[in-house]
């Protein structure tokens, strides 16, 4: 995340209004934006259900996308952190001809393992063998389109990122209204699918252009897996823990099975989905404003250590550091609390701009509170990183799994009016722990920073 | 043998070495060689401390059959350790651990005794000490934030340097011995007082030179330590925090050292002075001066020798052509006498390539002051041949314990001019009452002062008399106090003494 910052930095100091609004852009992107696209982009289908879709189809083509980019999500994971790392040590060497060597390396891995995970997992469903190849294709395009991103953004080329995104967003709405009159169902998800190649193949030439040929096997990226241990298993288990209460839900005594094994929960997943769209200025404000500064101020400390400075300056550089996080926190709760806010007072508007049944309002509201916990989770998360706790970000994690699975279980339990507590209060207490391991080990830096050093 | 067997045998004495014998050859290598080895009826073992494992550890001495089982520490090899869950260092400890050290800034060492314990019973566990939230704490608190100017990162690499090798030395298992004897202070002297503390039995202490002023000098002149750029701007040389930081450390082990043995020895006045300003208690310091092997020396000045009838008159200086030897000194000294004898020889025994470019400017100093034909640089030769030709022998140190070469000249029945370094001013007016009332063997000048030093020469070659009794006296003086075979008598007597002593404490 730390490259983010510099280049951030770079485009702030432009000091034009709209270099800043696409600095903002940029950012919010980077950190979440293929899942926002996709979220918007089932929303425009959705919206558009009435124009000679049939129900069935709708609902099976919306289930395969939710279940492609969770479980995409979920097993990208354990390399996505790992491979981050890999590279921003890698680059911090000088050797960025490894890029396309580690791209390869980690594309096979992601290919043989999301093929067996992709066909494993389609396979049983009732759907049509054409139907079944392409969401296989479509499973592991997405996986490569997230692989890419890493390396992307390594290389902080945002603009192409975002291109690719427009592009092949509209050319996936585009495509599967275009297929689907004329083949179907299958033209449906093939129409879609093709967008997403479309990002996929243009990521891949920019990262083509941008890096020299290498070899295609790189086994010292594989040892970074035993070392980072820890990072594979945030990566995956941090994406599993916001996806699992989703899953849970389709066993829920209410769900419903579209077709045999392919499971929905109507009332659930919409608003979640929805709430999560709001997100959008906290992780931007997040990613300018706090990921800019502190990783000034973080610089500045580490240099005052460096730099042979006595104790009481460095802990006024600390201090400083300190100001600035409760700053910026208390900004992103004002922005983001006050959006959110207004977003619960017109829920029953949104309700309807969205085609979204009135009883689900307060799961609309309490999954708005929630997401706007799981994004100041998530500002907790890479200030950990920052500071290279690994094994606190992943006992946060499991707090966040563990709770998720807990509460969301017995929210089912309690029936429909508790739907979203579950999800809401493990954020709140993933938060709390986060925030509480923030503050200690902030408290705790110097102590951290030089007691880890080997003895000699 | 294994390590049970090492455990169970009781040796009579334990030498505690630093940096020496048997892997270190040297003045004080030799001596300890020599000690073990007039001492057959004694079984001696070591515990000695080496730098670390990379510099291979090779004896440099036919080491006696009486010597056994010797230990190796490294001082700086990297150890092993695994942090265990539950092995913190409990609150009540690190109280102690900080009460330990407020009290060593006042100079109380009354709680050794518990804290060598303690690391014993492993309470304080080196990672936990090196990586523990406590440890860390008491180390900040020690660093006084509100008032330190000082580089953080550097005063917690000092920390970690200075107190790492301590740590290492504190849950050591050493032998069992009758007695402990160290060679110095320091670590070596760390490990006598743990053995003290934990055994009872006595620790004796020998300091052929001062550990603490060694280390002094060595830290002063150290380019490693860490010194603010405004502090080396200057005028006065100041010594840096971290300096100091080192230098009290090893004041504290030598405080610690003195504190705890029994007895101490040393070779000379001036050393029990330092020892005294140390912190030595001035009752335990007694003063054994190294012997000399007679055989060699006696009699290589005819007896006869024509004192009154000779016109030549050759002056020798034995010691390698090095600044702290001041060869430029005694040159000078050389010119001043040249000029009022006539028919003089010059000889500088010792190797010249230890460094060339003061070589050089001796050289150099020699055809600025006219004197090549009067010295001559023989290098590196056996001084035996030389010794029976020469009227005077000359030492201009500026730094010296107990110098071997006077020891020869009076052994030899030449008088000598030395400067008022070490032992010389001992070794040549005597030290005891009876040993002054030989009468002297040589003349003592101060450090440095050419004119004194040549006037000092001139006066014992044109003075055949004198020339004659300071022979006398040199011979008698080192026949009656400097015999090697009464120093081993009397360490031999010293060791059964506190050998057969109840255990203390």
């Amino acid at each position: 995340m730390a490259g983010i910052g510099f280049e951030l930095r770079k485009m702030l100091r432009k000091d034009s209004y709209l270099s800043e609004m696409s600095a903002y852009l940029y950012a919010a992107m980077v950190s979440s934006g293929p899942w926002l696209m996709s979220v918007l982009c089932l929303a425009v289908l959705g919206l558009y259900s009435y124009s000679g879709f049939s129900q069935q189809d709708q609902d099976i083509f919306r289930t395969t996308i939710v279940y492609v980019y969770a479980f995409t999500l979920i097993y990208v994971g354990y390399i996505q952190l790992v491979v981050t790392r890999y590279l921003a040590d890698k680059f911090y060497l000088g050797e960025e001809k490894i890029t396309l060597t580690a791209f390869y390396s980690s594309s096979v891995i992601v290919l043989i393992a999301g093929a067996i995970i992709g066909v494993g997992g389609i396979w049983f469903f009732e759907l049509s063998f054409t139907y079944k190849i392409i969401a296989v294709v479509l499973f592991l395009i997405v996986a490569m389109i997230w692989l890419a991103m890493i390396f992307l953004s390594a290389v902080k080329d945002f603009r192409s990122i975002v291109q690719a995104f427009a592009v092949g967003t509209t050319a996936s709405v585009g495509g599967a209204f275009f297929f689907y009159p004329l083949i179907g169902l299958e033209g449906y998800l093939l129409g879609y699918t093709l967008g997403q190649s479309l990002i996929f193949f243009w990521l891949l030439a920019r990262l083509l252009a941008e890096f020299p040929a290498g070899r295609v096997w790189d086994s010292k990226m594989l040892t970074y897996f035993l070392k980072y241990w820890e990072l594979a298993l945030i990566g995956m288990l941090f994406n599993l823990a916001i996806w699992v209460d989703k899953i849970m839900f389709w066993f829920a005594p209410d769900s419903r099975m579209v077709v045999p094994y392919l499971r929905t929960h109507d009332m659930y997943e919409g608003p979640i989905f929805f709430a999560y769209l709001t997100i959008v200025p906290t992780l931007a404000i997040f990613l300018v404003k706090i990921e800019t500064k502190f990783y000034e101020h973080y610089h500045d400390y580490f240099a005052k250590i460096i730099s042979k400075k006595e104790l009481s300056s460095i802990l006024l550089e600390k201090q400083g550091m300190i100001t600035m996080l409760k700053e910026s926190l208390r900004e992103i709760l004002i922005v983001q609390g006050a959006l959110t806010l207004f977003c619960i007072l017109m829920a029953s508007n949104f309700i309807d701009i969205v085609g979204l049944s009135p009883i689900q309002r307060p799961l609309l509201q309490i999954a708005l509170v929630g997401s706007l916990m799981q994004v100041m989770l998530s500002v907790a998360v890479i200030i950990l990183f920052y500071f290279d706790l690994r094994k606190e970000v992943l006992a946060v994690t499991l707090v966040f799994l563990l709770t998720n699975m807990g509460l969301t279980y017995l929210t089912m339990q309690l029936g429909f009016t508790f739907y979203g507590y579950g999800y809401c209060y493990s954020c709140f207490i993933s938060l709390m722990f986060a925030y509480y391991l923030v503050s200690k080990s902030v408290h705790d830096l110097e102590y951290l920073t030089f007691s880890s050093q080997p003895i000699i | 043998m294994s390590k049970q067997e090492t455990k169970e045998k009781e040796y009579d004495v334990c030498l505690l070495l630093e940096g020496t014998y048997p892997f270190v050859s040297g003045g004080v290598s030799t001596w300890i060689h020599n000690l073990i080895k007039g001492m057959p009826e004694l079984t001696f073992t070591a515990v000695c401390i080496l730098a670390s494992s990379k510099e291979k550890a090779e004896y440099r001495y036919e080491v006696p059959e009486n010597f056994v089982d010797p230990q190796i520490v490294y001082l700086h090899d990297p150890i092993e350790m695994k942090r265990s869950m539950f092995g913190g260092i409990s609150k009540d400890n690190i109280e102690r651990l900080r009460r330990f050290h407020y009290r060593l800034d006042r100079n109380d060492l009354k709680m050794m005794k518990e804290m060598v314990e303690l690391f014993r019973e492993n309470k304080f566990p080196l990672s936990e000490l090196m990586h523990g939230k406590r440890a860390w704490e008491l180390m900040v608190e020690r660093y006084k934030a509100d008032q330190n100017k000082e580089s953080f990162i550097d005063f917690f690499w000092t920390f970690r340097f200075t107190h790492l090798p301590i740590f290492k030395m504190l849950p050591r298992e050493l032998p069992r011995a009758k007695v402990y004897h160290t060679i110095s202070t320091g670590y070596a002297g760390l490990l006598g007082v743990i053995a003290r503390v934990m055994t009872g039995r006595p620790l004796l202490l020998t300091e052929h030179g001062i550990y603490v002023k060694e280390r002094k000098i060595e830290i002063s002149q150290a380019e490693w330590v860490y010194r603010k750029e405004d502090d080396r701007m200057r005028i006065e040389s100041k010594l840096g925090a971290f300096q100091t930081f080192w230098i009290r450390m090893f004041e504290q082990l030598g405080k610690l050292c003195y504190d705890y043995s029994s007895a101490i020895y040393t070779l000379y006045e001036g050393n029990r002075q330092l020892e005294i300003q140390e912190g030595a208690d001035p009752d335990k310091i007694r003063i054994i001066p190294n012997g000399i092997s007679l055989d060699n020396f006696l009699g290589l000045k005819a007896e006869d020798h024509d004192y009154m009838g000779q016109t030549e008159f050759a002056v020798g200086f034995v010691g390698r052509v090095v600044p702290i030897k001041d060869v430029k000194t005694f040159l000078r000294a050389i010119k001043i006498v040249a000029i009022k004898i006539e028919h003089l020889k010059v000889y500088i025994m010792g190797p010249t390539e230890e460094d060339e470019e003061y070589y050089e400017e001796c050289v150099n100093l020699v055809k600025l002051l006219h004197l090549e034909d009067v010295i001559e640089f023989t290098g590196k030769v056996k001084v035996t041949d030389y010794l029976p030709n020469l009227d005077v022998i000359v030492l201009t140190s500026i730094s010296e314990a107990q110098p071997l070469v006077i020891m020869e000249a009076n052994c030899a029945g030449i008088p000598a001019v030395a400067s008022d370094v070490g032992s010389c001013r001992e070794l040549l007016e005597g030290r005891t009452v009876a040993d002054q009332a030989l009468g002297p063997s040589g003349i003592v000048t101060k450090v440095a002062d050419p004119v004194a030093t040549g006037e000092a020469i001139s006066k014992i070659l044109t003075s055949p008399i004198l020339r004659q009794k300071m022979s006398k006296a040199g011979i008698e003086r080192v026949k009656t106090f400097y015999k090697e075979s009464e120093l081993n008598k009397t360490y031999l007597k010293i060791y059964k003494d506190y050998m057969a002593m109840d255990n203390l404490e």
